[in-house]
């Protein structure tokens, strides 16, 4: 990604307070975002959330990436009314890493979480109620993940509870 | 007391009424009565597809190109043709469409160069069988005939 | 027996997923007791058919007619972001020509989105009429879409860089037309609702959800106006020309149901007020921008989202520099509104429930993609 630097006075305020728990500050196409390091996404939030004025977590998701060793990229998007300024929170994570829940700090986090633990299979830990949200509960199996094909069903399901051989 | 005499009057209530009973007149209705009169559509409607012929000598369009086949997004055209050896250029032979699960979004009928695929103002589609959804080359140059009712 | 049969505990009933006032397959769980909400809990997915799924395994421009399906009563909103995102990434700009025009269809869906909320949420609160009236102004709006992209309600009538199809003759004539026809129309549904003293029973108070909560949840769109947040993703971060035109933001003050019909109410007038501006300085030039037959965007991402009927609508896209994207989330506006019908729903009646569902303004084929 041909990303260049960015540095405004939120970056110089993080940079002070979190030192080299975030590596990275880039920008492409005029939107900024930051890689940081798992531990500190949730500091971070908070931090984002107290003294800088970003009060609204528009979106959580996450990206496969099956050939990296740290397989997940998992994104968050935050947005700021009095400043009117969007900016991203990219994090890698491995697969089997639980991260921590952003409940606490913004309560829209409940069900986006609940999306990503169920397209991806990354745990959240503190999560109130982490259950699988779109797919049946007893499904198994994590349709986002780059291994599955989009042909790919839990076949034991749909035979116990559709009574069909295959969905295909 | 205006607000008190408009309460005890249903004054609201009745302002309503007013415009219900408004539309009551038979000049206001308009349901179009389906199977007596068929709807007219517009010209750029996506309805069934068409392969079209040259109107001179009788010939179809298409040159076996295959860009529609490309261009689906649920790859339901297949496209056969062979090369005629005489003048250098491939054939249509067969030329399959499955109706079932297209959704008539268009994209072939932009892809096509020659216009010889079209999506028509057809929209009386329905079959018995799941197979009369499949349209061979001769049912696409035709169209759906559906039936008429007389009433 | 007598004491197990009076002993007051709570009552666990569901409102499935068949039933006549959840807008589609949404399944609420209810913890009563007697008549009023203890709790509540939406299981969803009903509807659910894996569009992110689908986005991986097809190129650019098969994935547009996708898009419309998922929020289907405004699905030209849907296309006009997927193809900002798609234009975003590739760095190129739409010519003016398209944009004025993408506007004025955008704005058309706007009112034809909010009468469709109109008749069904006054049809689950028990006022029938209104549902008959909105689909014969809807009629207006469908038949301008069938002639000018031949479809009416999945239209694809955007491409990636602009617009396929010229403007058909008398576009001008009819938009304005319809325009003529909505807008007296629109009074007399506040002639027939907004003063009436039945409506404003089974609506004033209930469902409140005041500003704060609102951020807290990530609540957007009119039930963020009603709260009294002016805040406008078309006015604050612009796309697509909207800075040309003039309208305003019609805010709420108290944050319940009343507010929020009363502030849709005013937005279709204001998206009148815009397809007029809109019509008037139709450029001359060509429809279609400079982008090439196979797209392959450069490596990168980028997050682009509208101001839909609903809320804001985002297209998350990673692009890996093939034809086909890598990733495409849709972050969908009543996905993440519905969260919020627990906080709302406590305390209050069922017939509030239904009334609270349907000022939500929810889509199931945008909660379930």
């Amino acid at each position: 990604m041909a990303a260049t630097l960015w540095e405004s006075e939120l970056t110089a305020m993080l940079k002070e307070h979190f030192g080299d728990r975030i590596p990275e500050f880039s920008t492409y196409l005029g939107q900024d975002f930051m890689v940081a390091q798992p531990e500190a996404v949730i500091s971070i939030l908070e931090f984002l959330k107290l003294e800088a004025d970003f009060d609204y977590l528009v979106d959580i998701t996450a990206v496969d990436y099956p050939k990296r060793p740290e397989r997940f990229d998992l994104v968050y998007i935050l947005y700021s009314f009095p400043q009117n300024e969007r900016i991203r929170i990219k994090t890698r994570i491995q697969d089997g890493y639980k991260p921590q829940s952003a409940v606490g700090v913004h309560l829209t986090a409940n069900w986006l979480e609940r999306e990503v633990f169920d397209m991806f299979g990354i745990e959240f830990a503190g999560h109130p109620d982490l259950r699988r949200i779109l797919m049946p509960d007893e499904w198994e199996g994590y349709p986002l993940r780059k291994d599955r094909s989009i042909t790919d069903m839990d076949n034991r399901w749909v035979k116990e509870n559709l009574g069909i051989e295959s969905g295909q | 007391m205006r607000k008190f005499l408009r309460t005890i009057f249903l004054i609201d209530l009745i302002e309503g009424l007013l415009v219900t009973f408004h539309y009551q007149r038979p000049k206001y209705m308009c349901t179009d009565q389906y199977p007596q009169e068929r709807p007219k559509v517009a010209e750029r409607y996506r309805g069934a597809p068409r392969l079209n012929n040259n109107p001179d000598n009788g010939e179809t369009l298409c040159i076996a190109c295959n860009l529609c086949a490309l261009a689906c997004p649920e790859k339901l055209i297949v496209v056969g043709s062979e090369r005629n050896e005489k003048t250098r250029r491939k054939e249509l032979t067969t030329f399959t469409y499955d109706l079932s699960r297209c959704m008539f979004c268009g994209l072939c009928e932009d892809a096509c160069p020659v216009d010889a695929l079209e999506l028509t103002q057809d929209f009386e589609l329905a079959s018995y069988t799941r197979e009369g959804a499949i349209w061979d080359r001769q049912m696409l140059e035709d169209g759906p005939k559906p039936t008429k009712y007389e009433f | 027996m007598p004491d197990t049969f009076l002993d007051s505990t709570e009552l666990v009933i569901n409102m499935g997923p068949q039933h006549p006032s959840t807008h589609g397959v949404l399944r609420v769980i209810l913890k009563l007791d007697g008549e009023k909400v203890t709790g509540t809990e939406c299981v969803i997915g009903y509807l659910h058919r894996g569009v992110e799924k689908i986005g991986e395994n097809r190129t650019y421009q098969q994935f547009a007619p996708y898009v419309d399906r998922m929020d289907y009563c405004a699905a030209v909103s849907n296309g006009l972001g997927f193809c900002l995102a798609v234009e975003k990434l590739l760095n190129v700009e739409a010519p003016p020509r398209a944009q004025v025009v993408r506007v004025i269809l955008t704005e058309l869906n706007r009112i034809a989105s909010h009468l469709i909320w109109l008749g069904t949420h006054c049809l689950d609160i028990g006022a029938i009429t209104p549902l008959f009236y909105v689909m014969r102004e809807r009629e207006e709006i469908l038949n301008i879409y069938e002639k000018y992209c031949g479809a009416r309600l999945t239209t694809h009538a955007f491409r990636i860089g602009g617009l396929e199809y010229e403007l058909y003759d008398g576009f001008e004539a009819e938009v304005k037309a319809a325009c003529d026809f909505i807008a007296p129309k629109i009074d007399e549904y506040e002639q027939l609702l907004t003063g009436n003293r039945i409506w404003i029973g089974r609506l004033k108070g209930i469902g409140v959800l005041n500003a704060e909560d609102c951020k807290q949840y990530g609540v957007t769109g009119p039930m963020l106006r009603a709260a009294g947040v002016k805040w406008d993703l078309r006015k604050a971060q612009p796309y697509s020309g909207y800075e040309q035109y003039e309208f305003d933001i019609p805010i709420g003050e108290n944050g319940d149901t009343y507010d929020r019909y009363l502030v849709r109410m005013e937005e279709m007038r204001q998206a009148i007020r815009i397809v007029r501006q809109a019509v008037e300085r139709i450029p001359d030039g060509p429809i279609m921008g400079k982008v090439p037959k196979v797209i392959k965007p450069p490596v990168g991402e980028a997050y682009v989202s509208i101001e839909a009927p609903k809320g804001e609508l985002g297209y998350f896209v990673v692009s890996d520099g093939t034809t086909q994207p890598y990733r495409v989330r849709v972050r969908p506006p009543s996905f993440v509104n519905l969260q919020s019908l627990d906080k709302m729903a406590r305390g209050s009646l069922v017939a509030d429930l239904v009334a609270i569902i349907g000022t939500i303004d929810i889509v199931l084929g945008e909660v379930d993609r």
